[in-house]
C-alpha cells in the first residue's frame, strides 16, 4: 500500500519547479534539524530506517501541509517521544 | 542468505501490501527490469525501520527498468531507472 510520501509518478503533483542558485538551508532552524539529526543517528538514538519511516508515518494532510525540514522535524520528534527520549524540565 | 539472483536475471517486484516501510517505491511495482549489479549482504531497511535487534541480511541488487516500461510513452526514450533492491523484493521473471 503506498503512503502518502510515496509520490513519483503520481499525477496531480505538476512540474517540478527549480529554485536558481538554491541554498542548502533557507532558515536557519532548518540547519539546526539537519545537524539535530545527525547527532541523534550518530548517537544511536535511532537509524536512518527508522527515521524515513517517521516522516512517511506522518499523518497525511501533516505531511503534505509540512516544509522538507518540517517533516523532518516532527519525525524527529515523534521518534524522541516513542524512545522516551525527553523530559520535561521541572 | 545466499542470491537467489545474478546478473542479467529478469525479475519482478510485486510489493507488499501493507502499511511497514519499503525501499521499493510505489511506480517500480510489478514492473520488470534486469538485475545489472550485485551489491553485497545489506540489513533490510523494512527491519531497520522497526528497530528490529537483529535485521534480515540480503542480498542487494541494482535492478535497471526502462523508463517507458515504468511510465509508457510519457517517458522518453533511452531512459533508465537503476533501483537497488533487496532479494525478498524479488522474484524471476520471463
Amino acid at each position: 500500500m503506498s503512503g502518502v510520501h510515496d509520490v513519483g509518478g503520481k499525477p496531480g503533483y505538476g512540474v517540478i519547479e527549480r529554485e536558481a542558485n538554491e541554498p542548502p538551508f533557507h532558515h536557519e532552524w532548518e540547519l539546526r534539524v539537519f545537524a539535530l539529526n545527525r547527532t541523534l543517528l550518530a548517537a544511536g538514538v535511532y537509524n536512518l530506517d527508522e527515521f524515513r519511516r517517521a516522516v512517511e508515518r506522518l499523518p497525511e494532510e501533516v505531511y503534505e501541509r509540512a516544509s522538507y525540514y518540517e517533516r523532518w522535524l516532527l519525525a524527529i520528534e515523534e521518534l524522541l517521544r516513542k524512545k522516551s527520549a525527553l523530559k520535561a524540565l521541572p | 542468505m545466499s542470491a537467489r539472483f545474478v546478473v542479467g536475471d529478469r525479475v519482478t517486484a510485486p510489493g507488499l501490501d501493507g502499511s511497514g516501510h519499503t525501499r521499493l517505491p510505489g511506480y517500480l511495482r510489478d514492473r520488470r527490469g534486469i538485475v545489472i549489479a550485485l551489491r553485497g549482504s545489506v540489513p533490510l531497511a523494512d527491519d531497520r525501520a522497526e528497530g528490529a535487534a537483529s535485521p534480515r541480511i540480503e542480498a542487494l541488487y541494482t535492478v535497471a527498468f526502462e523508463g517507458r516500461d515504468v511510465w509508457g510513452d510519457a517517458c522518453e526514450p533511452g531512459v533508465s531507472v537503476h533501483a537497488d533492491l533487496w532479494d525478498s523484493y524479488l522474484e524471476k521473471t520471463t
